[in-house]
């Protein structure tokens, strides 16, 4: 079991100092536009991932003319209490710590806290480029295998050498063929593990998605998803032997699991081509819960859910099957934002489950 | 700070530009100073200034020395069979403290990192090389940061050394090095130095 009872903000994003309880597990939180819900889920997925959802510097989630923040919390984690606190220090520093204990690496912390965000901008996921579906699985990887991050922490450090490596290959007449070979070499290992551990995922997370496609979306709508990589067909090994001199001359490594992607098609056809905005949001939700399913599966107890603005877009039935879903089927945290507060309350009332509305206001 | 001499601020002034070393406490370094004898602050005065002008660094191992050969490299007790290749100065004072190295060193200056513009040209490798083929010794004991860049560094060099008959291994790497090696407790830095192993076997572990 996994909750979150409380959680103090402090000149995080637009909250100058701010203090939550929460008491129930099924928490809806409701409020004009720009109050600052989005602000406070992702304080929540701060937690648990020592970064926010949507920003990509720690600058950005500073409250605009201070300086440094602090998000404090505190879990309870098969019946014993975690603090969490991160701090981002004047001087730019962060820190991390567990019960007061300060983590030295935060990729320790991925996993302990397990989280699953639904935010209306993921259908990138779907419509977007391959790093958006890649990140997903990476999010998803790494919070079942620290074995996974670190592969991928390292295979991503040694790419950017390598291809640093290539660029200065360019402007120079003196190119140190012996150096390329050995970070050719030490990419094999980490890229073989990632490889992989996404093809031993896809294996059991793919049917998932596809059968929770399908409740969701109705019935009729043939839902294929696979997983491409380049070494599908050959090994890292000889593919990356064999692309040297491309890679030479066009100053990147073009083999790897940098390259993979995942691709859906509905009744034969690219997804993202034909499918509608319903049918997007309906395959994001798949592959969301599908995460949410892995995770509890490998835990034993649900991971926080946060659902932001998740009733925009979403017609009232498809909308009720999968909140009965998501909040009476399972006993996992959940918190859900909406702008129309009387909506947000009919809604959980009709799910006949205990739950607690906080109203924000703009402050 | 407001100062009535521009003598004594200079003199502040420049022991505050040393790391570590903020206004209050070079303040109070200068004041004590003063309180000296000429002879005393002397004897200081000159330490530095040798320190600068006569330093040198090993011509075999690029170690400091006062001399062209450090007195590691010219101690005949030390066997010379082992070399020790370290990233800087501080390793090599690091390790001999844990006084469980009685072999010779050899100073990279740094590691393998193209991002940071340090290939292996800007590095003592050509220099170690050069000694591995005079002085043949029988093993090379990387005691590098464990890390991307290390591994990197020590691969590039075992991979020049493919046809040489000699043992290459590594310390054990769970503890802080490099850099950090300064805080690795004496114990836990001895006890890696005599647990070391093939990078061969290295590798594979890794795997
Ligand atoms: N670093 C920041 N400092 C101050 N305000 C911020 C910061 N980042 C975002 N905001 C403000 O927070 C508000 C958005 O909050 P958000 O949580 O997205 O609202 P909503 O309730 O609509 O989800 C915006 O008004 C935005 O300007
Ligand atoms: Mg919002
Ligand atoms: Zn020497």
């Amino acid at each position: 079991m996994l909750l979150l009872q409380n959680i103090t903000l402090v000149q995080f994003k637009n909250s100058l100092h701010s203090s939550f309880v929460f008491g129930e597990r099924i928490v809806g939180i409701c409020g004009n536009n720009g109050v600052g819900k989005t602000n406070l889920l992702d304080a929540i997925y701060y937690l648990c991932f020592t970064k926010s959802y949507f920003s990509k510097t720690d600058v950005q989630n500073v409250r605009f003319g201070s300086k440094g923040f602090r998000i404090e919390g505190n879990f309870v984690r098969n019946e014993k209490s975690e603090k969490i606190v991160c701090v981002l220090r004047e001087n730019g520093r962060k820190e991390c710590s567990v019960n007061d204990e300060a983590y030295i690496k935060f990729s320790a912390h991925i996993g302990r806290l397990p989280c699953v965000m639904v935010a209306p901008d993921d259908v990138e996921i779907i419509t977007g480029g391959s790093e958006e579906r890649r990140k997903f699985l990476d999010y998803t990887l790494s919070q079942l295998d620290p074995a996974y991050l670190q592969a991928l922490m390292d295979y991503n450090r040694i790419l950017q050498q390598r291809n640093y490596l290539l660029r200065t290959f360019a402007d120079s007449p003196h190119r140190d063929m012996n150096l390329l070979d050995v970070l050719s070499q030490q990419l094999l290992e980490p890229g073989n593990r990632v490889y992989e551990s996404r093809n031993e995922l896809l294996e059991f997370f793919l049917p998932i998605v596809r059968e929770l496609y399908e409740t969701i979306a109705g019935s009729g709508e043939r839902l294929e998803i696979s997983y491409q990589s380049q070494l599908q067909t050959d090994s890292f090994e000889n593919l990356l032997r064999k692309s040297r001199d491309k890679d030479i001359l066009l100053q990147r490594t073009q083999i790897g699991i940098h390259r993979d992607d995942l691709q859906f098609t509905l009744n034969g056809e690219n997804f993202k081509n034909i499918a509608s905005q319903g049918q997007r949001k309906s395959l994001l939700f798949a592959l969301k819960l599908a995460e949410f399913q892995i995770l509890l599966k490998h835990n034993g107890f649900a991971p926080i859910l946060l659902l932001d603005d998740v009733f925009e877009k979403l017609d009232d039935n498809r909308m009720r099957n999968l909140l009965h879903r998501i909040c009476v089927e399972n006993n996992g945290q959940i918190f859900i934002t909406d702008t129309h507060c009387e909506r947000l309350k009919e809604t959980l009332e009709q799910l006949q489950v205990r739950h607690q509305i906080i109203e924000l206001e703009a402050q | 700070m407001i100062f009535s001499s521009t003598i004594l601020e200079n003199a502040v002034n420049e022991f505050a530009r040393l790391p570590g070393i903020g206004k209050k406490t070079a303040l109070r370094l200068v004041l004590h100073l003063i309180k000296q004898s000429p002879a005393e602050v002397q004897q200081f005065t000159e330490a530095i200034d040798r320190m600068k002008k006569e330093i040198r660094f090993c011509s075999r191992c690029n170690n400091i020395s006062d001399t062209e050969v450090c007195n590691i490299c010219s101690d005949r007790s030390r066997k010379s069979e082992t070399i020790c290749v370290v990233e800087s100065l501080r390793d090599v004072i690091a390790i001999e403290s844990t006084q469980q190295y009685n072999g010779l060193y050899h100073v990279l200056g740094g590691i393998i990192s193209p991002l940071d513009g340090i290939g292996p040209d800007q590095l003592n490798i050509d220099s170690l090389l050069r000694r591995i083929k005079e002085e043949k010794p029988e093993e090379l004991i990387f005691a590098l940061s464990p890390n991307i860049q290390g591994d990197t560094t020590i691969y590039y060099i075992q991979k020049k050394l493919q046809d040489k008959p000699l043992r290459i291994t590594t310390i054990a790497r769970g503890i802080a090095f490099g850099g950090e090696l300064e805080y690795a407790d004496e114990m836990t830095l001895a006890r890696s130095i005599s647990n070391r192993q093939p990078v061969d076997n290295y590798m594979s572990n890794n795997k």
